[in-house]
């Protein structure tokens, strides 16, 4: 896997992790049954993505603004050639390489990076 | 929906060889037969969740979840070791029911939640510790899901 999508891997789960904490009914579920203090878990993830975002290379994190700034997930899964971020069909090609994530791929139609998934 | 039914015995473990938390979490990943840069992504992952407070919900069970972009669908484990890990549980004692659960970001049918609540349900029932020590096969582990009827 290229390591700058491995890194945008990471970011978007706790970014994805940080806005669960913000929503019912796992809000919940996590203050009560496992007992974690929220507003401290989210400034720790937030504080995390941030660190991470430094990590990315200038190319990378100027396309990653882009899309973040309108409020927009990053990184979707190609499932089934289909870009989970607009529902376009990716190229063939891409979605049936042994080594797609080995380099950073971005959806034609809505500029996402694209993480091949099955 | 039924929990069952997200089990298969793959991805059940009855005789967990870690001895730390950390290890378990990597052993029951690998249950998912995911590459190994995906396994490396989970595993930081689920020990990031950990970090914001432990999983460990009392009477040795504990239920690590999240969701990440690696699984194209929502996956479910279940690991036991014996003798106990220590897993900061809310309790204080050692765990020994590993349930694991791993979902896509993007989840159409929306399941992780239900299953999170379903199988802390399953957690608290009062038998629930005791039926899991006496598991002799992994296929008991699905009747016993069933037996409970969530």
């Amino acid at each position: 896997m290229h390591p700058q999508l491995e890194l945008l891997l990471e970011i978007q789960d706790l970014r994805s992790q940080s806005v669960g904490l913000h929503e019912e009914p796992l809000r919940a579920v996590e203050s009560k049954v496992f007992d974690v203090e929220i507003e401290d878990a989210v400034r720790r993830l937030d504080e995390k993505v941030i660190e991470l975002e430094e990590r990315l290379s200038p190319e990378v994190r100027q396309r990653y603004r882009l899309i973040t700034d309108k409020g927009d997930r990053a990184v979707v899964p190609v499932l089934s050639g289909i870009c989970y971020g607009c529902f376009m069909a990716v190229p063939t090609a891409w979605a049936s390489e042994a080594d797609r994530n080995r380099r950073i791929d971005v959806c034609e139609n809505c500029g996402r990076f694209l993480y091949h998934v099955d | 929906m039924l929990l069952r039914d997200f089990f298969s015995t793959d991805t059940i473990k009855l005789d967990l060889e870690a001895e730390t938390k950390d290890d378990a979490l990597k052993e029951l990943v690998t249950l998912f037969g995911l590459d190994d840069k995906s396994e490396g992504i989970l595993f930081k992952m689920l020990k990031r969740r950990e970090n914001l407070g432990s999983t460990g919900i009392g009477r040795g069970i504990a239920i690590p979840h999240c969701r990440s972009l690696v699984v194209n669908r929502l996956r479910v484990a279940f690991g036991r070791q014996a003798s106990g890990l220590d897993f900061k549980a809310i309790d204080g004692k050692p765990v020994r029911y590993i349930f694991l659960i791993v979902a896509p970001p993007l989840e159409v049918s929306n399941q992780y939640l239900p299953v999170l609540g379903k199988i802390a349900q399953f957690g608290k029932e009062p038998d629930v510790p005791e039926k899991l020590a006496a598991l002799e096969k992994e296929q008991s582990f699905i009747q016993l899901l069933e037996s409970k009827g969530i």
